[in-house]
């Protein structure tokens, strides 16, 4: 459903990532992990076609993002790290537009808004200015946004940064049921363990750029500590990182 | 077409639903009130004085139309000039800093439609401010007999000059994440538009002389003012207005690769 070929990024002198390649099939749901400032937002920006790989390609759902990016946003739905709300919009307009630029037709729009709206939980809140949602609603609101085109791609940015462990519960539990619901390929990205083990069936580490880890979180739990790991691997990268560093200017 | 509509429906909602738009258009009635009743009270002064001196010969030249129809217009302008960038600094501005753009960059929709979209929003918006312009002048036809055409040629070289205002004023919005700096940056270079005739008469050369005079909005302006409907000042602004919107469609295109 992903393909990433050779992905890097640089903004001027700085390399965001470097060589990121993976394939991620239909259905799976996938936990991007890494400390702070890895990679992993460039990453997912590059996926959703927000910003164009320095090279490298992607495709998402069999459709490259640099060449024909309107097919390939038609099936992703993407949470930013700040979900993209209009805080003087009710949720409902808000959701509604969201569908309108996302090509949903117009007859369909008010019935996939209200399923998105069931979805997510919002109906309660539906009616409500989005300034006066607390954090927890307005992740959904963004979650909501994210499927409201019943995308088959989803891809999520740190969704419980910021959360009581009351919302990140629920947020959990609902990334879950809109995985499972339609078989959607989805992508977290998280740099807490225990988010990993709490949605994903497969896990993608990458720190200072590289992508350093990809195996399926069965077979890694069955080695040990994943937090071990983790730490371990962030090390291992560390090091390798500011050996290159020192190499480079002796 | 749908998302150009879907877009501006929005900006406009937002536009009426948050009271910005209402303060500013107030603030601008206000003054554009000032200036109109005093431009007419100056009016109906001038003329009891040269009847009272007997001096009929002025009269000729002292008409409604000019004195306080074409006067109040052309000062308008230089209001719209400071209140028509405020109305239009939100545009991309408050998008980048709240994060919302990352909705509209990742739909499958494209820059011109991003930026016609919301140029159409605030295009409504400016007639409505137009219209709202016209009611001082109506009033004069309850009690006068200003020329109706020249009138109506005048709100709308007033409309045009608004919109060009506002696509130059988009465009600083494309450029910024903050709100203050597109709005004072779109006032400042309206401000300088209207100096650009100015600069022009102290020039030496004769080819930049009548380019800095050529470029400024005021010297489009006065002449429908006045009555004179030229196809060279309509396409003047036609021309500022494109221009400036492909600008603002290259800068969002160029926020993909920051």
């Amino acid at each position: 459903m992903i393909q990433a070929r050779a992905l890097t990024k640089r903004y001027g002198g700085l390399t965001a990532i470097q060589n990121v390649s993976f394939e991620i099939a239909k259905g799976e749901v996938v936990g991007f992990l890494g400390p702070n400032a890895a990679g992993k937002t460039t990453t997912m920006r590059i996926l959703t076609g927000y910003i164009p790989a320095s090279s490298g390609s992607v495709s998402v759902g069999g459709f490259d993002v640099a060449l024909d990016p309107r097919s390939a946003k038609r099936v992703t739905g993407y949470l930013p790290e700040t979900p993209p709300l209009y805080p003087e919009m009710l949720v409902h307009e808000y959701l509604h537009y969201a569908a309108t630029l996302h090509d949903v037709p117009r007859g369909e729009r008010r019935d996939k808004v209200a399923r998105a709206i069931a979805s997510c939980g919002l109906e309660a809140v539906s009616e409500r200015v989005i300034r006066t949602l607390s954090k927890g609603y307005r992740q959904r609101v963004g979650l909501a946004q994210a499927i409201v085109h019943d995308p088959a791609v989803l891809i999520l940015d740190e969704p419980t940064a910021g959360l009581d462990p009351i919302q990140i519960d629920e947020i959990r539990k609902l990334i879950t049921r809109l995985a499972d619901e339609q078989g959607r390929t989805v992508i977290l990205s998280t740099h807490i363990m225990g988010e990993v083990q709490a949605i994903c069936k497969r896990v993608l580490l990458i720190a200072f750029g590289k992508l350093r880890l990809d195996a399926a979180l069965d077979a890694l739990q069955a080695q040990g500590s994943l937090e071990q790991m983790f730490l371990s691997e962030v090390e291992k990268a560390k090091r390798e990182e500011l050996g290159g560093a020192a190499e480079g200017s002796a | 077409m749908s998302h150009v509509f879907a877009i501006c429906g929005r900006e406009l909602r937002s536009m009426f639903t948050t009271p910005d738009a209402y303060v500013l258009i107030g603030v601008y009635m206000f003054f554009a009130g000032f200036v109109f009743f005093f431009s007419l009270g100056s009016f109906i002064l001038a003329i009891q004085q040269i009847q009272a001196l007997g001096a009929t010969q002025y009269l000729e030249e002292w008409n409604l139309q000019d004195k306080v129809v074409a006067d109040s217009l052309s000062t308008f302008s230089i209001l719209l000039g400071i209140v028509v960038p405020l109305l239009a600094m939100r545009g991309f501005a408050a998008e980048r800093a709240t994060g919302s753009i990352e909705l509209l960059l990742t739909s499958p929709i494209t820059s011109a439609e991003i930026v016609i979209g919301k140029f159409l929003a605030i295009a409504i918006l400016l007639a409505v401010v137009t219209a709202l312009t016209s009611l001082f002048v109506a009033l004069l036809f309850l009690y006068g007999n200003p020329e109706v055409w020249q009138t109506l040629s005048g709100l709308q070289i007033l409309f045009l000059y608004a919109l060009a205002i506002a696509a130059i004023s988009s465009f600083v919005s494309s450029l910024t994440r903050s709100q203050i700096v597109a709005g004072i940056l779109g006032i400042v270079i309206s401000i300088l538009l209207l100096f650009l005739p100015v600069a022009g008469y102290f020039s030496q050369s004769e080819t930049l002389r009548n380019l800095l005079i050529w470029l400024g909005p005021n010297t489009h302006l006065e002449p429908a003012l006045r009555g004179d409907v030229r196809s060279e000042d309509l396409a003047y602004f036609a021309i500022v207005v494109v221009a400036f919107l492909s600008l603002a469609r290259a800068a969002v295109d160029s926020l993909r690769w920051s």
